[in-house]
């Protein structure tokens, strides 16, 4: 995309942004009324956009500058080239995240107007000042990091990858900036004895800012953003590797999709734990959130959520299984016996011991650290191994249990008004739907993924890669991924915002229009595939345009004759 | 082929041993059919482990299989999504009705919809008390002095029961009833089970806890890690009067059989 096109959509942005803002000042206008949706979907949908294409240009740039760096430290060009196709895309899709971000802004203002200014009067300083010089520094460092690419080489790559810090650095505040609002509206500040509305007009921007599940949230989107943004580099190189048609380009987009993949991964395994974290913060600032979410009208959400998430790691780990296939010499990789003993232990141990030592209790971690450790340190000692092989299928067979923990609800109906003993696990069995046996199904999926990672680093220093000779169907496993976490990212945005329940602002600012009530599953995932087939077709456009239009063909070379008058 | 027919009669085999296994320990057939499923995914995971390498594909078919791929998602989303059992806005749709109905919106400082809503009510209520006090005249003048202050108690009565049926309401609209057991339903544990409460604690502190839920801890409850801790929010969320309906209502329930927990005065 060329400068100038750029240029044009972001002041189509702009126009949208002080449209809207102009539009709200006006007095007494009445909101508009979407047709077909609703104006509360109507602003999902945009909403939904804006963040995905914010949080790939958010989490790419912090996986692309260790590239880069790696690629510098190891005199390895496939990591730089693997970082700049990636800041590419990233480049056209910071254009769509600030055209969806006015968007965003207009159809907030023109939906819910007094509601809008409410909450910019309460962040005025965050919303007229601090983000918009921050998204104007942003944007000045992505398109210098992007532009002094091939200019900032040899001796002054360190000043480039410096500069690639500092894109991070601003896109981190950015997002912890732009957090504090959001997350005001979940867990708005509060004091003992103090009504939320008189205390709200003491509290300052600070207080505002640093509310209940702001950090949470931050760590939350921060480490789901580099597993998103591993993802969609997954994706990427899925695309290229498809329409490669050079051995030595699929054997480079090979390489692509396993880093991308691993980086998603990598990302993946503390996502459920921040994602935990933030939800013990909602449940500590207000306990009627913990049966809203897990028990009664978004119980059901998660147990979607929890299918997702089984499915996620099912792939990911397929993905790994596929990329053994292609080394040399893995058959000779051995592991310890212990290892698949912890693996097959540690959902019951673990459901035990959190059932009898519920965390933070440190007790806890008396039990299961040395459990989890046993494979490093008793390995050493008990010299009886299995194959590399073995271990996965294990794990494979452990992966499927986890799911099965992690998907089996307490009763099949939607409230805990409606659960009857038809539908409900008996009492004896109960201990299944809790969350210590949640948490371990989640710590199993985490341990056989990072067991199968050892086993392919063993794989990789004992036998050789055949880059590019990779499965095919692994690419369709990219393209799972990438489609999945998008999904389900769509799927936990929904619940984060539905959490406010009939509230714009929890407890503090009811939201008195008609559509303020839980909507269905079945509803929802219909718009979560709307806006996830969305954004993927935009993304696909991205890849298209800045990779394989840039591809050059074979043409003549230069100097060659050419006709008279030929153009 | 031969490996994969084996897999599937594994397969088989551990799908009907949980099947006989939850029908043994009384699981209800919903849940017979989800274990059976996860032996399914099993079966179909172990196959797919061991199946063929995929031929590379390029050009047109590659277009074509990525985008029956996309489909297939798509639809494997949305049904699955679907397939789960759906909560019924409906049912919370009325509920908030009744909770923001007479709350103030304070982002239309000219309240046009309430002072209209108000304005309807009050006629309302004003042809009411009409309709009332002429009723009133008729059965006085019909039976005399004596009637009339045997009516009274009656009025006393109802009203009583009014509140009661209000307390009730609000146990339902607040949803207390997702922490705490009561007439055996609800609870799940995170909160004491309310059907004796009425003997511990009388009408003013239940109301006193409902406001400032730090008054009272229940035993067995004020561990060290409280998350799961009352939330001090109804005294924002709910008018007095609420509260002492739901305080009222509830001191009615003193069912010495059941265990409800000991309440600890901690101011």
């Amino acid at each position: 995309m060329k400068t100038w096109q750029r240029s044009l959509m972001a002041l189509i942005a702009l126009l949208a942004l002080f449209g809207g803002v102009a539009y709200a000042q006006a007095p007494g206008t009445p909101p508009v009324e979407f047709p077909y949706t609703g104006n509360r979907t109507a602003v999902w949908i945009v909403a939904q956009l804006h963040i995905l294409f914010a949080g790939f240009i958010l989490g790419a740039p912090i996986f692309v500058v260790i590239s880069e760096w790696l690629g510098y430290r190891k005199q390895d060009p496939r990591y730089d080239r693997l970082a700049k196709e990636v800041t590419k895309v990233t480049v056209i899709l910071y254009s769509m995240t600030a055209l969806t971000g006015g968007l965003f802004i207009f159809v907030l203002l023109a939906t819910y107007p007094q509601f809008t200014t409410w909450l910019i009067n309460h962040f005025f300083i965050v919303f007229a000042v601090i983000y918009p010089l921050l998204f104007i520094g942003e944007t000045f460092v992505l398109y210098m990091y992007f532009y002094t690419w091939d200019a900032w080489k040899g001796n002054k790559k360190a000043r480039h990858i410096a500069l690639g810090v500092l894109l991070n650095l601003i896109g981190s505040i950015t997002l912890f900036v732009i957090d504090g609002p959001t997350s005001f509206m979940n867990t708005p500040v509060k004091a003992e004895g103090v009504s939320p509305v008189e205390f709200l007009a003491t509290a300052s921007i600070w207080d505002k800012m640093f509310n209940y599940s702001w950090m949470p949230l931050n760590m939350h989107r921060l480490v789901g953003n580099v597993t998103f943004g591993g993802f969609v580099a997954g994706l990427i190189a899925a695309y290229m590797y498809m329409g490669s048609t050079k051995d030595e380009e699929r054997a480079y987009y090979d390489w692509m999709g396993f880093v991308g993949n691993m980086i998603g991964v990598g990302a993946l395994l503390f996502l459920p734990f921040m994602g935990y974290l933030l939800a013990y913060e909602l449940c500590d600032y207000d306990a009627s959130i913990c049966p809203y979410m897990m028990a009664d009208q978004l119980s059901m959400f998660f147990e979607m959520q929890g299918a997702m998430i089984g499915l996620i790691f099912l792939a990911s780990n397929y993905y790994i299984w596929l990329s053994m296939k292609r080394i040399e010499g893995v058959e000779k990789v051995r592991m310890t016996i212990i290892a698949p003993i912890v693996m097959i232990a540690l959902p019951l141990v673990m459901t035990k011991v959190l059932t009898d030592y519920p965390a933070p209790d440190p007790k806890s971690l008396m039990f299961l650290l040395p459990m989890l450790l046993a494979p490093a340190i008793l390995g050493r000692f008990i010299p009886i191994t299995v194959s590399s092989r073995t271990v996965i299928k294990i794990g494979f067979l452990m992966v499927v249990v986890g799911n099965a923990i992690w998907l089996t609800p307490h009763g099949f109906a939607p409230t805990g008004a409606k659960l009857v003993a038809e539908l409900e696990l008996p009492s004896d069995w109960n201990f299944l739907a809790l969350m210590p046996a949640k948490n371990s199904a989640a710590f199993t999926l985490v341990f056989v993924t990072v067991v199968n990672y050892i086993i392919y680093n063993r794989a990789v220093t004992q036998g050789t890669i055949v880059w590019g000779k990779i499965d095919y169907a692994s690419q369709f496993v990219l393209i799972f991924l990438a489609f999945s976490a998008i999904w389900t990212m769509g799927l936990m945005g929904a619940v984060r915002s539905l959490l406010r329940k009939y509230f714009h602002t929890y407890n503090l600012l009811p939201d008195f229009t008609a559509e303020s009530f839980t909507p269905t599953l079945a509803y929802s995932a219909w718009y979560i595939t709307g806006i996830t087939v969305v954004f993927y077709a935009v993304v696909s456009f991205a890849i298209l345009v800045t990779l394989r239009a840039s591809h050059p063909k074979e043409h003549a070379p230069e100097g060659s004759p050419v006709p008279a008058g030929a153009k | 082929m031969g490996k994969a027919i084996v897999k599937i009669i594994v397969g088989l085999v551990i799908g009907a041993g949980l099947w006989v296994a939850t029908m043994t320990f009384d699981f209800p057939p919903v849940f017979r059919w989800l274990f059976f499923g996860y032996a399914v995914l099993g079966t179909v995971v172990f196959l797919i482990l061991d199946a063929p390498t995929m031929k590379v594909m390029s050009g047109g078919k590659a277009l074509v299989s990525l985008l029956v791929f996309y489909a297939i998602l798509c639809t494997v989303f949305i049904s699955g999504a679907s397939l789960w059992p759906q909560y019924d806005p409906e049912d919370e749709k009325g509920k908030i009705v009744k909770i923001l109905k007479g709350k103030p919106n304070i982002l239309d400082p000219w309240k046009a919809d309430e002072v209209i809503a108000r304005t309807k009510e009050l006629d309302l209520k004003a042809k009411e008390l009409t309709e009332r006090i002429k009723a009133l005249g008729t059965v006085q003048g019909a039976a005399g002095q004596d009637a009339g202050a045997a009516a009274a108690p009656v009025a006393a009565g109802a009203s009583g029961g009014d509140v009661l049926k209000i307390g009730e309401e609000q146990w339902q609209l607040q949803e207390c009833y997702n922490c705490h057991k009561l007439k055996g339903e609800g609870g799940k544990k995170r909160g004491p089970e309310l059907d004796n409460i009425g003997t511990l604690l009388p009408q003013e502190e239940i109301a006193k806890k409902i406001l400032d839920p730090k008054s009272y801890k229940a035993e067995g409850f004020d561990t060290e890690y409280d998350k799961g801790k009352m939330p001090d929010k109804y005294k924002d969320l709910m008018e007095l009067k609420d509260v002492q309906a739901l305080a009222a209502w509830l001191s009615t329930f003193k069912n010495t059989s059941v265990n409800t927990p000991k309440p600890i005065k901690m101011k």
